[in-house]
């Protein structure tokens, strides 16, 4: 049934109003009695050993009143179970610029930062690798001692037979893609507070409560329960308002551990705000990689062997990174057919911060790279970008070679949907000089078939309570951080009970009120914490039906929810006009368009007698007394009245697990890269290049995402273009500079995300594939579409100015470079020696840290010292 | 990070200010629109005792006209200037260049006077105290090395305001005051070319006027800034062109630079080129050389060196060309 009555209609976020008036409360609006504020000491060195950490001047400051060290909390955690190799106050160890060492908690940050002065921590400097190629070669020093050659992971996989498709194929191209690394840049710094629970008679330490601005509440309580060693029932996780994740708040970050260590010291309240600089050091971004690509293909386009090797610079610890170089290799697969594969990852270590999960994790860059390639194969084959891609759809339902299962694929529909909006067959390549287009498409996982914690739980589950006045109550561990999660579990709850958005109230990410849900990653949500809710809501549907089958003497399965009434699927035509209510012989058909909830809520109100509340239900049982004739419909309250008299309370709930066969191959490492359902996207982007200064504007992009069914199509498009519009940040502006270890652009004035003066119009295009295990055939809608923006962008610069660059970002400095180098022009040194056409490594920036005697103490090996 | 406590003081006549500076001396910083002294100041680059509001000043704001040109008071915000009907009229130059500083909210409370005392810019230098920690510090605040240029003892940091360029081509003045005196220099003169110490400004000083002379009104120009992004972001590289013409030739010239180097900067020799014989194009490359010339980027910003002369060597082309082409 495709005529629903809340699902499809664009609703406006049902948080927006707090938002937007300042009303809503973040975790940094949040204060307690006795709140204390605190300041963390990071290191200056990328790579050294902790000698001695002296604490006792700090202590003797006025307003301290609590200084944390490692040894307060020594228990390591990580968000994988394979990688728990972080300590939130740093043990032995520091591991980069910026890593965390002590705490101090004061009455105020002015105190805090005072006595951060006057910690005095004693070193054994070490040396340090900042390039992932050159710490693979480390024979001594390792960031981790159980890691020989800095090697978080590496991953080597075959799949068909990629020798055989190399040999059949008329055409193979081969390249190195190096994409530079980007940071989330989410609005809200992270904050957390946390406070523990005294007992009043004893005094002892009792239960630890922590608002913190989290992705992931249930990991969040579990991490702390590691960490201080409490028993998770005595931790409770509350997610205020989320300003932004991207990833950057999808696992345990340090401050939210240090925060509990600090307030159970100081045995008060404490609450830490990063600065955005030390947002930047808790990062968790999308690592810098290198992409060594060979594909081959027939001459008619089709593909027939693909082989990458990826290198990930991870930074200094695991956090997501087993799962990210797992990603990269998987999301090969299920976009094209692609019968042969081979695939080495590898995760290296080095002294930066550590890398994790963002917006697309994992597939991102090397989705750049090969849809660059795509491209390169196309011109040499003289084929066009679209009709390549044509010839190497899957044809779903599918298994494919690494194992992932393909139901629902919108894809062609996206690629004809760009192609034809676009005027791709007239324009493309006669836009005139410095002007053109480019095709890329990608796609993303709705949410991962395998949990991290490896276990056979749900992976959401949804409590759904209804009081007697009809007000129905969304219990969800599912976390709102922007996404609009919040107002999806009420348009899915509200459509299945058929009764109003408004009567919906939800009350998430609260530890002690919601059950489990493994959080916003991955773009799970609604999938899975949409699918938890349509079965919880279902289950109350069904109590209700059954009492009010026996009020209107009709079998359960007779009755129709809609629209805030219940009524008898034959009676619909006679179903009595209500007050308020215009004319018509079908009120349940008239009512399911376009009507305000104002409007909704007024009517409402004048059927079941007046307001809410007491009178409310006062006046509803007066009409039970008066009228005993079984009836044709009743309203929603009336129904749910007759639930609760029949049934006692009315609940019900519901959970989701992904199916066995969605899960995934066998193979080592198999666990990563199989979802329930894949989204599709395909974008093309017009752009112009100035061609002496290398600049490029982007003028549009369309862009078609298929996400199964759009329960709330702005909800869609705002992801949509969110993702096209951040895709185009990593494509020219963004980047993190590296000089040494050190971050040279910790802050949003040089890391250049896109203005509003940069944004380009972005046609979103919704292809609705209607997934058969979707919630109401939904799919993601959130990453998928970055990672076509890129390639899209790149190709299209292809087609203006005939360049191909194989270094994102396409900084004006690389465009120019390119351009003169194709022309002949005279050589400048634009890119410091590496050639973005051509890259073979990362490039540090200019100048020096250390020169001679002078510059920060760094040891005698350090890379610094070297040159 | 916080900013380190301090005593705010903010009189309401020039001649308290003027004898608070010269009390304090050394010990005490001007805060105009505050938009880079604060930031700076929470970096703890200053930590000054004592901060002098200067937004009670009457007598130097505003924009006025006299007999010998404009006087722009150095308390007259960016927002002013760009919505002035008086400079838009006759010095169109400067309000192209007061339009691209940073973005209107910041425009709002950013004066022509804080523009013209920027502090330089260093991707080494502005920094918060944790990071230039890590970094051993330098040359310009409480470190012995110069890590743009590091065999030398020079501070290189970049002059990144946008509207000095502007107000060189435009032969602009200023008037500087103690509690004792005023002087008047041309712009030119303000700067020293050093990166630490970069304007000649005595601690007890107060600029307080910006002068253009009559004779650089109807001037034609062009600015052209290189920033990555469209908003916000200083400038990398800009260039400034004015141009008076007489009966179609050229009649004067005159081309300034900005962040670049550590003072904006008038290209010289430009005159020496101007209708020679030649067309239009060669000679705006050959000037266009000149410019490129005068410039000595480091690595004070995220982007090349090279690139960002090579960007003053397009721009002036351009502007240069832009201008005649009026
Ligand atoms: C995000 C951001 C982007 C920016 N982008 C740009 C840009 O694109 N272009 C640009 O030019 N600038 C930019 N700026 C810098 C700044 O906003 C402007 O230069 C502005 O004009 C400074 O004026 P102010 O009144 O705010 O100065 P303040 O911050 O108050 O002062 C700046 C300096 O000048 C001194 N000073 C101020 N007035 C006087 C006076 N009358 N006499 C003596 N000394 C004085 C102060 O002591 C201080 O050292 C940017 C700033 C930010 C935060």
């Amino acid at each position: 049934m495709s005529d629903f009555s809340v699902v499809g209609k664009p609703i406006p976020m049902i948080d927006a109003a707090a938002k937007t008036t300042g009303a809503g409360k973040y975790t940094d609006d949040l204060s307690l009695p006795g709140l204390l504020i605190g300041k963390i000491l990071h290191s200056p060195h990328p790579h050294a050993r902790i000698r001695h950490i002296d604490i006792s001047r700090a202590l003797e400051l006025d307003g301290v009143v609590a200084v944390v060290t490692g040894a307060d909390a020594p228990n390591p955690y990580g968000i994988l179970p394979v990688g728990h190799d972080e300590h939130a106050l740093a043990l032995d160890k520091v591991r980069y610029v910026g890593d965390n060492l002590a705490c101090v908690a004061a009455e105020d940050s002015r105190a805090a930062e005072r006595a951060l002065e006057l910690i005095d921590v004693d070193y054994d400097i070490l040396p340090a690798y900042f390039d992932p190629e050159e710490s693979m070669k480390a024979e001594r020093d390792l960031i981790h001692e159980n890691k020989p050659h800095n090697l978080e992971k590496d991953y080597h996989h075959v799949f068909g037979n990629p020798a055989q498709g190399f040999a059949q194929a008329d055409c193979t191209v081969e390249g190195r893609f190096i994409a530079n690394e980007v940071t989330h840049a989410a609005m809200e710094p992270h904050s957390t507070l946390a406070t523990f629970d005294l007992d009043p008679v004893t005094g002892n330490i009792g239960r630890l409560t922590v608002w913190s601005s989290t992705q992931v509440p249930y990991y969040l309580q579990h991490k702390l329960s590691l960490v201080l060693d409490l028993p998770m029932s005595q931790i409770r996780v509350i997610k205020p308002l989320v300003g932004g994740g991207f990833g950057g708040k999808s696992e345990v970050i340090p401050l939210e551990i240090i925060a509990a260590i600090a307030a159970r010291k100081a045995r008060r309240p404490v609450k830490i705000t990063y600065t955005r600089e030390e947002v930047c050091w808790a990062h968790r971004g999308r690592p810098r990689t290198i992409i060594d690509l060979k594909t081959g293909a027939t001459s008619d386009g089709r593909l027939t062997a693909v082989e990458a090797r990826v290198i990930q610079d991870g930074g200094a610890y695991c956090s997501y990174g087993v799962v990210t170089i797992l990603y990269s290799g998987a999301l090969l697969g299920a976009l094209y057919d692609i019968a042969n594969l081979q695939y080495d990852g590898y995760r290296v270590l080095t002294n930066k911060p550590a890398c994790g999960a963002m917006r697309g994790h994992g597939t991102v860059n090397v989705r750049f790279a090969f849809e660059s390639q795509l491209d390169e194969i196309a011109a040499k084959l003289n084929l066009d970008p679209a009709e390549i891609r044509r010839q190497n759809l899957l044809r779903p339902p599918a298994i494919t070679v690494n194992g992932l299962r393909v139901q629902s694929y919108g894809l062609p529909e996206c690629i004809e949907k760009v192609v034809e909006r676009s005027g791709w067959a007239e324009r493309k390549g006669r836009l005139g000089k410095g002007r053109g287009l480019g095709l890329a498409c990608s796609h993303y996982v709705s949410g991962a078939a395998n949990s991290i914690i490896r276990s056979d739980m749900p992976h959401s589950t949804v409590n759904i309570k209804i009081d007697r006045d009809g007000g129905v109550v969304v219990y969800t561990g599912a976390s709102e951080i922007g996404q609009g999660s919040d107002t999806m579990t009420s348009q899915i709850a509200a459509e299945v009970l058929g009764c109003l958005l408004s009567r919906v109230k939800v009350v998430a990410a609260d530890t002690d009120l919601t059950p489990i849900d493994i959080g916003s990653y991955s773009s799970r949500v609604t999938f899975m914490a949409g699918n938890a809710t349509l079965r919880a809501a279902q289950e109350v549907k069904r109590q209700i039906a059954s009492a009010a089958a026996q009020k209107m003497g009709c079998a359960p399965e007779e009755l129709i929810f809609r629209d805030d009434l219940v009524f008898r699927r034959d009676a619909q035509r006679g179903v009595p006009r209500l007050e308020g209510e215009p004319s018509g012989e079908n009120p349940s058909r008239q009512r399911s368009r376009g009507r305000t909830h104002e409007q909704a809520n007024t009517s409402q109100a004048s059927v079941a007698g007046r307001v809410e509340g007491q009178i409310l239900r006062g006046s509803l049982q007066q009409k039970r007394k008066e009228d005993l004739t079984p009836k044709d419909f009743m309203t929603f309250e009336e129904a749910v009245v007759a639930a609760i008299d029949f049934h006692g309370a009315l609940t019900g709930t519901g959970s989701y697990a992904p199916p066995a066969a969605a899960r995934g191959g066998k193979y080592k490492g198999a666990g990563v890269g199989p979802s329930p359902a894949y989204s599709y996207s395909a974008q093309v982007a017009e752009v112009s290049v100035d061609e002496e200064t290398g600049q490029v504007t982007v003028h549009k992009v369309w862009a078609a995402h298929d996400c199964g069914r759009a329960l709330n199509p702005v909800a869609v498009e705002g992801q949509v273009i969110g993702s096209v519009w951040m895709g185009m940040g990593q494509a020219l502006t963004e980047e993190m500079i590296w000089k040494d270890g050190l971050l040279m652009n910790p802050g949003l004035l040089e890391y250049r995300s896109p203005s509003a003066a940069e944004s380009p119009q972005v046609e979103a295009i919704i292809v609705e594939s209607v997934d058969p295990e979707g919630p109401f055939g939904a799919k993601e809608c959130s990453e998928g579409a970055l990672a076509a923006t890129i390639p899209a962008i790149s190709n299209a610069i292809y087609d203006a100015v005939g360049i191909r660059l194989h270094e994102a970002p396409f900084s004006p400095e690389r465009v120019l470079a390119a351009l003169r180098a194709k022309k002949a022009a005279k050589p400048l040194n634009l890119t410091e020696g590496v050639d973005p056409t051509r890259p073979t490594r990362f490039r540090e920036h200019g100048g020096a840290l250390c020169f001679k005697q002078k510059g920060p103490e760094r040891h005698e090996l350090d890379a610094s010292r070297a040159r | 990070m916080t900013v380190k406590p301090f005593q705010l003081l903010c009189p309401r006549e020039l001649s308290d200010a003027l004898a608070t500076l010269e009390k304090h001396s050394g010990n005490i910083r001007v805060l105009a629109g505050g938009t880079d002294l604060l930031p700076s100041m929470r970096q703890r680059l200053f930590e000054p005792e004592y901060v002098l509001d200067i937004r009670q000043l009457r007598e130097i704001q505003g924009i006025r006209l006299t007999e010998q040109g404009i006087e722009i008071g150095a308390f007259t915000t960016l927002h002013a200037i760009e919505n002035s009907d008086e400079l838009k009229r006759s010095y169109p130059l400067l309000v192209e260049a007061a339009k691209t500083v940073a973005s209107p909210v910041i425009r709002n409370m950013a004066t022509i006077g804080g523009n013209v005392c920027l502090d330089t810019r260093c991707l080494w230098y502005n920094q918060s105290l944790s990071w230039r920690k890590s970094c051993g510090f330098c040359i310009k605040k409480d470190g012995n090395i110069c890590h743009v240029a590091p065999g030398g003892t020079k501070c290189w940091a970049a002059f990144s305001a946008d509207t000095p360029p502007a107000l060189l081509c435009l032969q602009a003045e200023i008037e500087i005051r103690n509690a004792s005196s005023s002087r008047r220099v041309t712009l030119e003169k303000f700067y020293t070319g050093e990166g630490d110490n970069y304007r000649r400004l005595q601690p007890d000083e107060l600029v307080t006027h910006i002068f253009l002379p009559r004779g650089s009104a109807l001037y034609g120009g062009a600015y052209r800034k290189l920033r990555i992004r469209g908003s916000i972001d200083y400038p990398l590289a800009a260039v400034a062109v004015a141009l008076k013409r007489k009966n179609g030739d050229f009649e004067d010239l005159r081309i300034a630079i900005t962040a670049v180097n550590p003072a904006p900067l008038l290209v010289a020799g430009v005159q020496s080129l101007v209708n020679r014989a030649m067309t239009r194009e060669r000679m705006a490359e050959e000037i266009a050389e000149l410019a490129a010339r005068t410039a000595k980027p480091l690595t004070t910003s995220a982007l090349t060196p090279e690139y960002r002369r090579e960007i003053i060597r397009v721009f002036t082309k351009r502007a240069v060309l832009e201008a005649a082409a009026d």
